[in-house]
């Protein structure tokens, strides 16, 4: 159903937590931290470039204490605006930055739920399957490769998860690795699809994913890996993910300092590496179960600290990578739908840039399914619209309709509704909206039932643009160990 | 016979200009009776056809009725035979009691679009005037509604009088709390869920 309305990049800043001093607050506080506990950064020719910079480091113990004037340096060095480029199809582009809001995937699981409602350990065909689900879903923005690819061996784990990506969406793509090695051989990859180095700089179609482990600590290989990556010029997130409670305090004020100084830390690291970089202020904000020390991701807590995440990247002018419309329920059930929903419009009504794990994902980002594309599909396009809001002028006032129709009348023969029923309304693609006899006469299925139907037709019938043959085959030979999913 | 371009007019809802190729085809001697069965009535189908493919919204199905009949207005007064359309008759309202008229308000609505002659005789109509209306315009449908499930038993009533005076008409019956097994029980000739089906229920019932 064509619903341009509601493309992704509509903006609203109208869900605010904290005050202006409360963002004033956070700031000060995470300054503090960064100044007197400091932040781990286990690479010696970053430590070693911060102290020429004149910035506070104790080699011994690896660890750099940021002044303000270090970070908000780096913070003015980042760009505002971070474009991830659609593959070929610069109308799939999205402009991270202000209060733009997208939703997308998110990684990294290694089971799947398939259309047989089988739960198995994922494979390359499950990256190329689930690419190909968000290429044709509407509300489902950008590609964060989903799942890892358990026939693949370790040391192709990485061009495998970027390869079937590539090949089945132009939507953008982003990804974690797990190795230096696979993440330049990623490089030299999307370089040869892109054409060039160069032209992959000017429109990076994928983007990195670097890491900070909570509390305050990047290790050696991430270290690496965002200095590579900073080098090449393509856009890179990082998963600060603190775990209210356990890697970070149990106060949702604490965690945001917290995550505020890593995520800041970070950017500054980028920007030391080469300013200009285009990195995102990033937001992976959690909890733990106090009753049984589970990890969760889909905790109403995460949709306020997501949703405050958004007002601190506005204030800093950072783009921002947040979190939202994931669940820890196992399967797509009504856990699942409230969790996600209230995670996803949380962040997304205060105006969060790149929402991912909002598609796909549950179990804690553990397991994906495939039925659960279509489902959050829809969840993202009620947050679309709610994102959207109400427009109040002349038109949609209807002064004259409501004279036209006059009392008693059906607005529903009238030209106003019929020229506005497909904008003014967002239409569901797996929800049940007949009265109930029609529901039984259509087999009384259930949600999961339904958008499955949805998803093995969208598989049968949605066609990509698939990487050039003659392409695929120059990156075969130098990358023998892919699985064509 | 541009087809295409009443077509065309008719998804644009552009009443003017289904108007205007009906005018130009008349002037250009093509027949009254292919004008209406190649032009309007095809365009009329295709128009049914993306509405229960779901390509076709409610409201955009009326509109697209409503230009259909503008062009209808135009070539009617041309064709000799009596009604060529042929759709059928239908009498529509709210059961003894019930004042509730937003849904029969919508089935005669949709009923009108998809070319029934309706008679809407209004809320609140109990059975003798069912019946005299049904027998005033030979209808072959008449169509009941009810919100309340007070007034329900007066929709059985109807129906009663209707076969004890071998009145002829097919009876279908609506509204939010009527049930199918409630239509079988009062010995209704058809229910339909929501108006879409009623007015593909009329349709079944007048083509026998």
């Amino acid at each position: 159903m064509n619903q341009p309305i509601l493309k992704g990049g509509l903006e609203t800043d109208a869900l605010k937590f904290l005050t202006d001093n409360d963002i004033a607050a956070i700031h000060r506080a995470s300054m503090k931290v960064l100044a007197n506990t400091g932040f781990q950064l286990d690479h010696t020719g970053l430590l070693e470039r911060f102290q020429g910079q004149g910035v506070r480091v104790d080699m011994t113990n690896r660890r750099v204490f940021f002044d303000e004037d270090t970070i908000m340096a780096a913070v003015k060095t980042n760009p505002d605006t971070v474009t991830l480029c659609g593959r070929d199809d610069p109308e799939r582009d999205i402009v991270l930055g202000g209060k733009r809001v997208y939703l997308g995937t998110g990684g990294t699981a290694v089971n799947v739920i398939d259309l047989s409602r089988v739960r198995r350990k994922t494979q390359a065909k499950d990256i190329a399957a689930t690419a190909r689900l968000v290429d044709a879903l509407d509300n489902i923005h950008f590609f964060i490769i989903p799942c890892h690819p358990g026939d693949s061996s370790p040391e192709n784990v990485d061009v495998n998860r970027f390869f079937n990506a590539m090949n089945n969406t132009t939507k953008p793509i982003m990804g974690g690795c797990l190795s230096l090695d696979g993440l330049e051989r990623i490089l030299r990859m999307a370089a040869t699809v892109a054409g060039g180095q160069r032209r992959l700089e000017a429109r990076p179609f994928i983007a990195f994913i670097s890491s900070v482990v909570s509390p305050l600590t990047m290790d050696n290989q991430h270290a690496a890996m965002t200095v590579k990556a900073a080098e090449a010029g393509i856009p890179m997130a990082f998963s600060i993910a603190p775990i209210a409670g356990a890697t970070a305090p149990i106060t949702l004020a604490g965690t945001l300092t917290q995550m505020n100084a890593e995520a800041l830390a970070a950017i500054t690291v980028a920007q030391t590496v080469r300013p200009g970089t285009p990195s995102l202020y990033s937001a992976v904000p959690t909890v733990m179960d106090m009753r049984s020390a589970s990890f969760l991701f889909g905790s109403v807590e995460t949709g306020i600290m997501n949703a405050a995440a958004a007002q601190m990247a506005q204030f800093y002018g950072l783009p921002l990578y947040s979190t939202g419309g994931i669940s820890d329920s196992k399967q797509p059930d009504q856990q699942a739908g409230y969790e996600k929903a209230f995670t996803a419009i949380m962040p997304a009504l205060a105006g969060a840039n790149f929402i991912h794990e909002a598609a796909g994902q549950l179990d804690s980002g553990m397991t994906i399914s495939y039925a659960q594309y279509v489902i959050d599909n829809d969840i993202n396009g009620c947050v679309m619209r709610s994102v959207r809001g109400l427009e109040v002028d002349e038109d949609a006032l209807a002064t004259e309709v409501i004279n036209a129709v006059g009392p008693g009348g059906n607005y529903l023969g009238d030209m106003h509704t019929a020229r506005r029923a497909r904008t003014e309304l967002y239409y569901p693609k797996a929800a049940t909206r007949t009265a109930y006899d029609g529901w039984v006469a259509s087999g009384s299925k259930d949600t999961w039932t339904r958008a499955e139907e949805v998803a093995a037709k969208l598989l049968d019938i949605h066609k990509t643009h698939g990487i050039a043959p003659e392409i695929i085959d120059r990156i075969l030979e130098s990358e023998p160990g892919i699985i064509q999913g | 016979m541009p087809i295409c371009d009443i077509l065309q007019a008719v998804l644009a809802f552009d009443e003017p200009s289904v108007k205007k190729i009906v005018r130009a085809e008349i002037e250009a001697e093509t027949d009254p009776q292919t004008i209406l069965n190649d032009g309007l009535i095809t365009a009329m189908d295709e128009v049914g056809r993306l509405f229960s493919a779901g390509d076709l919204f409610v409201p955009e199905m009326l509109m697209a009725a409503q230009a259909m009949k503008a062009g209808l207005e135009v070539v009617m007064p041309l064709l000799v035979e009596g009604n060529p359309q042929g759709c059928g008759k239908v009498v529509i309202g709210t059961v003894k009691g019930d004042l509730h008229d937003i849904g029969k308000n919508l089935v005669a609505m949709m009923m009108k679009g998809a070319g029934f002659d309706v008679i809407d005789v209004g809320v609140d109509v109990d059975a003798v005037t069912f019946m005299e209306k049904a027998r005033e315009h030979s209808a072959q449908v008449v169509a009941i509604s009810a919100l309340l499930t007070t007034t329900m038993a007066a929709m059985e009533e109807t129906i009663r009088l209707f076969h004890e005076t071998g009145t002829n008409a097919k009876i279908i019956v609506g509204g939010a709390p009527v049930t199918y097994a409630f239509a079988k029980k009062i010995q209704a000739d058809g229910y339909a869920e929501d108006a879409p089906s009623a007015v593909e229920l009329a349709r079944k019932l007048v083509a026998g």
